[in-house]
């Protein structure tokens, strides 16, 4: 399937910003946009939110019961065994090991979701519509499919009045 | 807020943003200079040294070392702590200062995170060598098997420490990749070579830097820097705890947890200074790791080096106050006067005493000076294991049981194999990874003069 994108490229942090914040203000779509960096007013004018630490909090708690779980029955109820009289449910020493395995058990996870939600995996293949986005060059991306009559020259002149250095079409 | 008018850059000169590219990711684009291929060289004959030392290992088994029924702990365990120590800073580094937001982490965060991987796998070798068969290295695993099933010995801080080594490798390494995604797409897209486009497109999995991947990548960063918090302090607590909770004289004592937290994060530190004047010189990358940086870190080598002397005397005081003729013995007669003596003034001396000099502008200004007192650390803390694990089994309770250790080669020969080891992966990391964290350098160059603020 192809589609159409107006393209447009920065060369500063802050006029991207500015211009960012004017589309999105106005609300016109934006697809996506690309930095060398991670810029925060960026991200929040995009209007997405990860949630992924809550996420991680739900993984904790998970993996926290289901080590203690584990050490309970394997200690009380699969083969109990006597280590010189202390109760076969040694609540305070299996703390340890909870914790540490509750790190393990989230940081498994945690990266897994990153890897589907941020859609990155070894073996992917990616579509970079400016390769210099991982350089020096911050960029625009717009879907041409998704904007409505007009609002494409809007946007085409929000750019050019904060200092894009390339405004560009492709077809793809 | 961070004010440039009194706290200057964090990078020097006026870059731009492909400058930096450039300058940081030049090492991974030529060819590496005469001093690397020696140093290689070097690497590769300790490293098979150390693979040879280690096949006599298993092949022989542990009659081949040293230890002997009193002093059942020598090297393997000397070095292992020591390894395990040197692994700590780098993320306790990358992830204090990442939590506490301290932007001038940036320059330094990828080269102490690389070492902390090394340092970690090196230190994962000795105590697998130590449970003597390590062909059945695998019956640690808590797994149901046809023995019982028979579990771990889940109250066993030998236990634990397996979990947390994993643990801890698994999140480092994590992290340090993490944080390197970026700078794999930025040589993905900058090279003009089919081979290393191929290959660092393959390990970039796919980036490209579109805001909703740095916002998942900010999210997880912030997650696995926050849980490593907590892991960096229990590892290495648990590691004391193999000592702490037998009752020997020396050992026995409730300072170990912290007073092992802090020395690792000691020997750690020396060694990232070590690591950051090296990368500074040879590769000269002084406009990003300024003197600033390694100002910082001769400043937390000062505070730590008076916790390290204030534990000893710490230590030294309760076993008079104890009044325990045992913990009295190992002390005075067995560390402060007597065998080992050398092993413990060479403590007190390399850890408590040198890092002092720092206190001198001159010397926290002068490379050589502090390449040299970085290295006495390292051997400082060497120095402190070694006391730890030696002095106090050899003399403890029983005259008749008393022995002295002597290493043979084999534990000599796995020692330096393993530093041979690090020195190989520190050095295939300078040539093939960006030693200092190219889009994080980026994000923090026009620091508190933000145009639009």
């Amino acid at each position: 399937m192809s589609s159409s994108h107006l393209i447009g490229v920065f060369d500063d942090e802050s006029q991207l910003v500015k211009a960012v914040e004017e589309i999105r203000g106005k609300d016109l779509p934006i697809e996506e946009v690309y930095t060398p960096y991670p810029i925060h007013e960026v991200i929040h004018a995009m209007g997405t939110k990860s949630k992924l630490q809550i996420f991680a909090y739900f993984y904790g708690l998970f993996g926290a019961v289901a080590v203690l779980a584990f050490l309970y029955w394997t200690s009380v109820i699969s083969w109990p065994i006597n280590y010189g009289g202390k109760p076969f449910n040694s609540f305070p020493s299996f703390i340890i090991i909870t914790i540490v395995l509750t790190i393990f058990i989230v940081t498994i996870a945690s990266l897994a979701t990153f890897s589907g939600r941020a859609k990155l995996w070894p073996g992917k293949q990616h579509k970079a519509y400016d390769l210099r986005a991982t350089d020096d060059k911050f960029v625009i991306v717009v879907s041409m499919d998704e904007t409505g009559p007009g609002e494409l020259g809007t946007i085409e002149g929000i750019m050019k009045a904060h200092g894009a250095v390339e405004i560009r079409e492709e077809e793809t | 807020m961070y004010n440039r008018a009194i706290r200057g850059s964090l990078i020097i000169g006026d870059k731009s943003y492909s400058q930096i590219s450039a300058d940081i990711l030049a090492p991974t684009e030529t060819k590496p200079g005469k001093w690397w291929f020696a140093m290689m060289t070097l690497a590769t004959l300790a490293s098979i040294w150390g693979v040879y030392s280690i096949y006599i290992t298993v092949a022989k088994g542990i009659g081949t070392w040293g230890v002997n029924n009193t002093v059942g702990w020598g090297w393997a365990i000397i070095n292992f702590v020591w390894w395990i120590g040197i692994g700590h800073a780098g993320t306790a580094f990358s992830i204090f200062l990442l939590i506490l937001r301290q932007k001038w982490r940036t320059s330094i965060n990828r080269a102490a995170e690389a070492m902390t991987v090394f340092a970690v796998g090196c230190a994962a070798i000795f105590p697998a060598l130590h449970m003597g068969r390590i062909w059945l290295a695998f019956f640690i695993i808590p797994y149901p098997n046809t023995r019982g099933p028979l579990w771990v010995n889940f109250n066993s801080p030998l236990f634990w420490d397996f979990i947390a080594i994993s643990a801890y490798l698994l999140i480092s390494f994590s992290f340090w990749y993490l944080g390197m995604l970026p700078d794999f797409a930025t040589i993905r897209d900058r090279t003009t070579s089919k081979i290393r486009k191929a290959l660092y497109g393959f390990f970039s999995i796919g980036w490209v830097g579109s805001s909703r991947q740095w916002l998942r990548f900010d999210s997880l960063a912030f997650i696995l820097g926050g849980i490593a918090a907590v892991l960096v302090v229990s590892v290495h607590s648990i590691v004391s705890t193999d000592f702490a909770v037998s009752v020997e004289p020396g050992w026995h004592t409730t300072i170990f947890p912290p007073y092992f937290v802090v020395g690792a994060i000691f020997s750690g530190f020396a060694m990232v200074m070590t690591l950051m004047i090296i990368i500074r010189k040879l590769y000269r990358l002084g406009d990003y790791v300024t003197d600033g940086h390694l100002d910082a870190i001769a400043r937390i080598l000062i505070f730590i080096s008076l916790i390290m002397g204030t534990a000893y005397l710490t230590e030294i005081f309760v076993a008079w106050y104890s009044g325990s003729e045992y913990e009295m013995f190992t002390f005075f007669r067995n560390r402060i006067t007597g065998e080992y003596a050398l092993q413990f003034w060479g403590m007190i001396i390399c850890n408590a005493l040198i890092p002092q000099l720092f206190w001198f502008k001159k010397i926290r200004s002068s490379l050589l000076m502090m390449f040299v007192i970085s290295l006495f650390i390292n051997l400082g803390m060497w120095f402190e294991r070694f006391n730890i694990v030696i002095t106090s089994l050899s003399k403890d309770y029983l005259p008749s049981a008393w022995a002295s250790y002597t290493p043979t080669w084999v534990e000599v020969g796995t020692y330096v194999g393993t530093i041979g080891i690090f020195l190989a992966g520190v050095l295939m990391f300078f040539r093939y990874i960006p030693m200092i964290a190219v889009s994080e350098v980026k994000a923090v160059r026009d620091i508190g003069t933000r145009k639009y603020d």
